[in-house]
């Protein structure tokens, strides 16, 4: 089993004929994802590696089925992107676009809500289940299917986490960037929940990093002892100054709450080891699985 | 970005909301000719974009026309966390016989705009949460809809207010959530709120945070307001569209988004070495880009070394090769480099930036990196 995609999942493109769309949609179906159908306003009846491509949702759709969508539209587009796959039914939206509007991203999150769908992002690198499904820009060769799940705010980040656990033999049963900015469709509690109910997750591993309060959130969830399952932390940004914003917006320390040392505290009150370094993460994971 | 109180103010009254009689100068000189015409006595408000300005001098009350201009000399050329005071807001000082507290921000575990209004003002709203929450009133909003006028009505009568002075602070909260809502602000704050002895109602401190994602469509902000950047290498990497910060160390550091150069820092932190910089290219590397992101890094005379941490997912790691062998090829480089990339098209990355004679890490440890960039950096420059 895996959470949020499978190998069955039928995916559109939105934002396909871009720089990135246009490359990743190849890697995603390279990988084993069943993309369907692509979207650029415009560009209805042009092909991207095969892939057809129309002017909206609700066109694709009418022609290819599909369960969710990912997208890759520029940051100016991304609302109007993530309302019409929400108006086409799709169930599973993952945003990859970076620097989208905060009022935009409020409005996205509030309207999938309303229509019980799930949003993953902006500003991710998506999911992956390895040798399964990739809705995502994740590089494939770093990760290997298995145990052990994987949620994380920054994208590279992950990588290099999932990285040290295939070099050590440690596969992963779904990795999930949740996403770089400060409003994010689901957060870290919202992974854990769907990582409980599935067999093949045996451990948790979270990456998190300054700013926020998501890891905060998911060590009171870990500490209420509804989540079952091993978990694993390692947290960035331990040496960034206060009240500079490192990168995407996530990433700044505005109050107590969101430092470095407030999330490794909360975190280990928890029960949950957090490793000082990201090779370390492999040594506690032999320990706990 | 936080605009300055003179910039926020502007905008208020533009859309409505009562501010004190005030005039931003630049010189002590012009700061007696705008209090000339004023009633004394004047409140001076040195503008710089930090909070908590109450309590480090760079908010003082002038009796006369010399102390106006005392002061504000005093003030210009303050420096305020390390930004330098260019501007002073001079202002009729208010007699207050009521100071609330009105703001608009994101709460971002809900994912929701909300309100907060107190009887507390003119302290920070932190201290009040801190020691009398129950002073607190907050009401999220839908981010689809918007705050009803009754709602704002509502707030206002719970924050202590007499009969008289009800309408005029909820009309103020209510244009308060237009401004929130139509310049894609992140705060939108009014503290104090001055309730006089007359009734009449003015925004006497006024906090607005414009979202930096969303200036792009805002020019009539992004045009008419003073460069909030005041460092060199900063302002030019904010023009490049690169997330950059200056650091005290000497390392200089690039990271293929920003947990991962955050990681690199701490871990160059580990080994004993101290990061000059914190730099995060984002999802959009080109030949062009990272180059870029090399000239930025290596303005600052105090980075002795580079570690380029990159991966190949969105980002094209064939192109950010070909772009650091020209860098190098060009002799642009100025301090030694250690480049890691790991990811999608990595074989083809390592071959280009090997022929170039670049000094690659091939492991999936960042910690090898910074190990090896740190031991250069301890050798002292070349």
């Amino acid at each position: 089993m895996t959470i949020l995609a499978n190998r069955n999942t039928r995916v559109i493109v939105q934002g396909i004929t871009g720089r990135t769309g246009s490359v990743q949609a190849r890697l995603m179906r390279e990988y084993g994802t069943r993309i369907v159908a692509g979207v650029t306003p415009g560009k209805e009846g042009q092909t991207v590696e095969g892939i057809p491509v129309y002017d909206s949702v609700e066109n694709a759709i009418q022609r290819h089925p599909a369960d969710a969508s990912i997208i890759f539209v520029p940051a100016p587009s991304a609302l109007n992107a993530a309302l019409q796959a929400v108006e086409g039914a799709i169930r599973l939206i993952v945003i990859v676009t970076e620097r989208i509007p905060i009022h935009d991203v409020l409005k996205i999150r509030s309207y999938v809500q309303k229509a019980g769908a799930i949003v993953i992002g902006p500003n991710t690198s998506g999911i992956i289940s390895p040798d399964k499904v990739k809705m995502g820009i994740m590089p494939g060769n770093l990760f290997k299917s298995g145990n052990v799940g994987v949620v994380t705010r920054s994208a590279t980040l992950g990588y290099e986490i999932a990285g040290n656990l295939t070099e050590a033999g440690i596969g992963q049963s779904t990795c999930v960037g949740i996403g770089g900015d400060r409003v994010t469709g689901v957060t870290f509690v919202d992974v854990l929940k769907l990582f409980q109910e599935d067999d093949e997750t045996h451990a948790v591993v979270i990456v998190g990093e300054v700013g926020r309060t998501v890891e905060e959130e998911a060590a009171e969830y870990v500490k209420s002892g509804k989540f079952k399952k091993p978990v694993a932390a390692f947290i960035a940004g331990r040496s960034a100054p206060r009240e500079k914003r490192m990168g995407h917006a996530g990433a700044i320390i505005e109050s107590a709450r969101g430092t470095a040392a407030s999330k490794v505290r909360a975190l280990q009150e928890a029960g949950i080891p957090v490793v000082e370094r990201p090779s370390e993460i492999t040594g506690i994971l032999k320990q706990i699985l | 970005m936080r605009l300055l109180e003179f910039e926020s103010k502007r905008i208020f009254k533009a859309e409505g909301i009562p501010v004190p009689r005030g005039e931003v100068v630049s010189s002590s000189r012009e700061a007696k000719q705008a209090a000339d015409s004023m009633r004394l006595p004047i409140i001076l408000k040195a503008q710089a974009p930090v909070g908590r300005r109450r309590k480090s001098g760079a908010v003082l009350v002038a009796e006369d026309l010399e102390q106006v201009a005392k002061t504000a000399n005093d003030m210009l050329g303050m420096r305020m966390d390390g930004y330098v005071v260019s501007r002073v807001l001079v202002e009729e000082y208010l007699p207050a016989a009521k100071e609330l507290y009105l703001s608009v921000t994101i709460d971002d575990a809900k994912g929701k705009p909300i309100v907060l209004a107190s009887s507390e003002g003119g302290t920070e709203i932190e201290e009040v949460a801190a020691n009398s929450p129950e002073k607190i009133i907050s009401q999220e909003i839908d981010p689809l809809s918007e705050l009803e006028q009754v709602d704002a009505r509502r707030i206002a009568s719970q924050i202590g207010l007499n009969a008289d002075s009800i309408p005029k602070a909820s009309d103020i909260l209510w244009r308060l959530y237009q401004v929130f809502a139509k310049y894609d602000a992140t705060i939108a704050e009014i503290n104090p709120l001055i309730i006089t002895r007359t009734d009449s109602a003015y925004a006497a401190g006024a906090v607005l945070t414009i979202d930096d994602d969303a200036l792009y469509r805002h020019d009539e902000i992004s045009a008419g307001i003073l460069e909030r950047t005041q460092d060199e290498i900063e302002k030019e990497a904010a023009k490049l569209g690169i997330a950059y910060v200056r650091l005290e160390g000497n390392i200089g550091v690039i990271g293929s988004g920003a947990g991962l150069a955050m990681t690199t820092m701490d871990l160059i932190r580990h080994y004993g070495g101290t990061p000059a910089n914190f730099l995060d290219t984002g999802g959009r590397i080109t030949r062009e880009h990272i180059q870029n992101c090399l000239n930025i890094v290596m303005k600052n005379p105090k980075t002795i070394a580079v570690l380029a941490n990159l991966y190949g997912g969105i980002n094209p790691m064939i192109e950010a090769a070909h772009g650091i062998a020209e860098f190098v090829g060009q002799k642009r480089s100025l301090v030694p480099m250690i480049v890691k990339i790991r990811g999608n098209f990595e074989e083809q990355a390592w071959d280009i930036l090997e022929r170039a004679g670049v000094a690659i890490v091939k492991t999936i440890q960042t910690e090898d990196a910074a190990k090896l960039v740190v031991e250069l950096s301890t050798k002292g420059p070349l």
